[in-house]
């Protein structure tokens, strides 16, 4: 298991008010399934899809809440060493909308420095229901210098996209990252793989 | 956000974010009982918690502040015919005590840094100011000034007004920067605050044993996952006014430059002779450690190493007990590293929220800033069957597990107050430079004259709990006076404040807190006057491991399921295969086998040769 064949591995978090779809959109993309059933993610950590980009594998682990935010109660060591984060709003409320800023400064706490944010506006399929307009999402999401995405886990727009992208985004950094930090060794969790190295026992 | 309501049903209601009380909530979601966890606090893990710089100020300000206490609301509208109430403490703060901040760093920023994010500024530093006020123990703390010497007197003064006016701090143009540490610059108190969310200052100050309870516990159930690990890379000690490095491992033995050949011979052979008993063992058993030490010839450097590094027991600790420690920490030794100890990556904090999180991926509801504000008891049964949360709403359980801290004095059997003497230092370097800038350090501080004996943890920024250029340091004692009282003489001998120019080249303390904590192993796990089905979780206590909390959980987890496993592995998502267009999970890993922990870079690449002869990868042990 641990000699795996990928080229890169990246952790990637979501996160936003309960209901705008996250688990949606991890479904989505690594089951084709919507809706999810329902019960579904009792005992599943995170979803695993390796997908290729242009010849390289690269393993995506992408982590949910496991229902934390719900009370706003997300653990902090939910945020560590993630590679990036999907920061989920619903475009029909508003509400979901106007908790990011304080979704941002938990990330600001909590996440590494170099950790890549995407903002993504789901349920799209919902036009006529829609709240927050497209123009001030993406303001919002420049101003915060995160790249802005919008979304349908039914209708399945746009969440291939959003992960390839993500992916595309995480190389570059990493090939950037291999290129700055040439002669010092990245700082454990703060490095851009992750790996569950076995035991070894001696005596 | 909206106040969702929580729902009105649960198998056990757990109030306390601490180590026990979140190895229960994981170990009873992961069989599948519906687990309610709230805190009152906004923050995970209570008295085991790991706060940035600036939430530590904020801790220390709420502890200042001394809690309002929240009225008492009557509950008596929601007993139903056969109940009674029995109202929970609103808070713990109780539990620390003795507070007092040290800050001897400019306000100033003296150099120009990279310029790292301001938006936390503002907060922060309304934060710092506030931390600044010292409590009014301070004032009151006699031996401080006898003890401390002028030193202290300049600190007191440079903590309170370090809102203002930092007298301590002027440029050093004159201090030559120190040989060995080229690189040794000064930090402001502003650098601190600005970078304050890099630090992971821990409210406990623990090592992982190797082979501990905790750590099987973390491999076992697969909690591991969440979290990475950083071996503990030296063992030290305090000894005739300096620190040295005590050897542990085979390969430290052989590549010690202290001890003499002669000396080597012997501790190889004593350590060898110690993992099996012998009949000459026996016969000590009942004698002091100490002289059985002597009885072999060892040594004076040999007899301080194996007695206050190695077994970690006092002169008169018996032969029984301090050989069982030897071989304690022999068996630790080695599995992942040259020392016996683990330290969790970004803090101790993480681990029961590692916990936490395992419950949450098997159900378990979450809450923070909620309480539970009574209990409603069923007097027939004397059972708990429900409780009133702080919104006043009644939600039934057929368990409840509680953080010490929240049960009233008067339910609880009187058992004296002990307390744990803690401070924390952030400092500017290592006591014991070395090669590498990253070492992980436990300094034991044998007892001296009535002083109880000190175990200090010397953290690196790679354990990622302090920026870089600093170090954070974790001192703990069985009290005896206040936490000042008992540990400032040691910080006194070891470091020297940041002003002064220090011969001795010792590191500088850049800002530290004292405080006290109720030490968690003198709460009685039973005979409270609560229900049958009421279990109470104790604070931290003062050992190095966490023995007492999992044995504790573990214990708790049986009363309440018999008949479940305690923490079976979680499943393994990295054996749950999605790929396109195949909708069904391809498998599930039940039968998992053990994965181990995540140890995080290695450090010591000197070691690397010895270690890697050594690493013969045994099957885990059952
Ligand atoms: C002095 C001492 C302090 C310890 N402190 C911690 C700690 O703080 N945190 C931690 O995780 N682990 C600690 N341990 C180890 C822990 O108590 C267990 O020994 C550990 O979980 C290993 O379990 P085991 O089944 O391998 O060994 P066990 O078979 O449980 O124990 C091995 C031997 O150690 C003796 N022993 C175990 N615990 C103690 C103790 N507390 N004091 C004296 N003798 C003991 C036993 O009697 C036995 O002879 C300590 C051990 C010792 C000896
Ligand atoms: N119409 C529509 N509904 C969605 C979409 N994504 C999620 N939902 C619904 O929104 C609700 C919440 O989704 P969920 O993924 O559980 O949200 P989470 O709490 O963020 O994980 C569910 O009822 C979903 O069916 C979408 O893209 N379009
Ligand atoms: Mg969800």
């Amino acid at each position: 298991m641990s000699m795996e064949d990928y080229d890169y591995l990246f952790k990637i978090v979501l996160i936003g008010n309960a209901g705008v779809g996250k688990t949606c959109l991890v479904r989505r993309f690594t089951q084709g399934l919507f809706p999810p059933g329902q019960g579904a993610t009792i005992g599943v950590d995170f979803m695993i899809k390796t997908v290729e980009i242009k010849g390289e594998k690269v393993k995506l682990q992408i982590w949910d809440t496991a229902g934390q935010e719900r009370f706003r109660s997300i653990t902090q060591s939910y945020y560590r060493s993630a590679n990036a984060l999907i920061l989920t709003y619903d475009i029909t409320c508003e509400d979901s909308f106007r908790c990011l800023p304080e979704w941002l400064r938990e990330i600001e706490q909590y996440a590494n420095n170099q950790v890549v944010t995407i903002l993504v506006g789901n349920k799209i399929d919902l036009a006529e229901k829609r709240e927050v307009l497209r123009q001030r999402a993406e303001d919002f999401a420049e101003a915060q210098s995160m790249l802005y995405l919008e979304t349908s886990a039914k209708e399945s727009d746009n969440v291939e996209k959003l992960f390839l992208d993500l992916a595309c985004e995480l190389i570059r950094e990493a090939k950037q990252n291999k290129l700055d930090n040439s002669d010092t060794a990245p700082m454990p969790g703060e490095g851009k793989t992750i790996s569950y190295l076995s035991c070894c026992n001696i005596n | 956000m909206a106040a969702e309501d929580l729902p009105s049903e649960f198998d056990v209601v757990i109030l306390g974010t601490g180590l026990a009380e979140s190895v229960v909530a994981a170990a009873c979601s992961r069989v599948g009982q519906r687990v309610l966890h709230v805190d009152r606090r906004s923050y995970y893990a209570a008295n085991w918690a790991s706060f940035t710089f600036n939430a530590l100020l904020t801790w220390i300000q709420e502890i200042q502040a001394e809690s309002l206490s929240e009225e008492v609301q009557d509950r008596s509208s929601l007993v139903e015919e056969g109940e009674e109430l029995i109202y929970l403490s609103g808070s713990d703060s109780a539990s620390i005590s003795n507070l007092q901040v040290f800050c001897y760093v400019s306000e100033e920023a003296e150099e120009e840094e990279e310029p790292a994010n301001t938006t936390e500024e503002e907060e922060a530093g309304a934060a710092g100011e506030g931390a600044a006020k010292e409590p009014s123990e301070t004032e009151s703390a006699g031996s401080k000034e006898e003890e401390a010497g002028e030193a202290a007197e300049g600190d007191e003064q440079a903590a309170q007004e370090q809102g203002e006016e930092p007298k301590a701090d002027q440029p050093q143009p004159s201090a030559p920067p120190s040989q060995s540490e080229p690189t040794r610059k000064k930090i402001s108190y502003t650098q601190l605050v600005k970078e304050g969310r890099r630090f992971n200052i821990d409210l406990v100050s623990k090592l992982m044993y190797s082979r501990g309870s905790l750590v099987d516990l973390l491999i076992k159930s697969n909690v591991s996952r969440y979290a990475e690990f950083k071996n503990v890379t030296r063992i030290l000690t305090y000894r005739h006014g300096s620190v040295e490095q005590v050897p542990c491992s085979r390969a430290d033995v052989f590549a010690s430059r202290q001890l003499s050949v002669v000396e080597k011979r012997k501790l190889m052979r004593f350590l060898t002779s110690c993992v099996e008993e012998t009949e000459e063992h026996q016969a000590y058993n009942g004698r002091p450690y100490l002289e059985f030490l002597r009885e072999q010839q060892l040594g004076d450097n040999l007899q301080h190493f194996l007695l206050h590094s190695i077994a970690m027991v006092t002169e008169d600790t018996l032969t029984k007990v301090g050989l069982a420690s030897t071989r304690h920490f022999l068996r630790c030794l080695g599995r992942y590293g040259n020392t016996p100890f683990l330290f969790p990556v970004y803090g101790l904090g993480e681990i029961p929220q590692c916990f936490c999180r395992m419950s949450a991926v098997f159900g378990g509801i979450y809450c923070l800033r909620h309480s539970v504000s009574c209990l409603i008891v069923d007097k027939d049964s004397n059972r708990c069957k429900a409780v009133i949360d702080s919104r006043g709403q009644r939600i039934s359980c057929s368990h409840f597990v509680v953080e010490d801290g929240f049960v009233g004095a008067d339910r609880k059997v009187a058992t004296p107050t002990r307390l744990l003497s803690r401070a924390v230092l952030i400092t500017d370097a290592s006591v014991l430079p070395g090669d590498s800038e990253q070492q992980v350090s436990l300094v034991t501080v044998p007892p001296t004259d009535g002083r109880p004996a000190v175990n200090m943890v010397e953290l690196s920024p790679s354990t990622m709990t302090c920026i870089p250029g600093t170090y954070l340091v974790h001192l703990t004692c069985q009290s005896v006076g206040s936490a000042y009282e008992d540990l400032s003489p040691v910080v006194t001998r070891m470091f020297c404040m940041a002003e002064c120019q220090d011969e001795e080249n010792r590191p500088a303390v850049l800002w530290c807190l004292y405080f006290n904590m109720a030490d968690g192993s003198g709460v009685e796990p039973e005979g409270h006057d609560l229900p049958s089905n009421v279990y109470v979780c104790s604070g931290p206590d003062g050992a190095l491991g966490h023995e007492h909390a999992i044995k504790q959980a573990e214990s708790i987890f049986l009363k309440i399921l018999p008949e479940e496993e305690f923490c079976p592995p979680a499943p393994n998502p990295e054996d749950i295969i999605y790929d396109g267009e195949n909708t069904s999970p391809t498998s599930i890993g039940e039968e998992e086998e053990e994965e181990g922990l995540t140890a995080a870079g290695g450090e010591g690449e000197e070691k690397q040769q010895e270690q890697q002869e050594e690493e013969t990868s045994l099957q885990p042990e059952e």
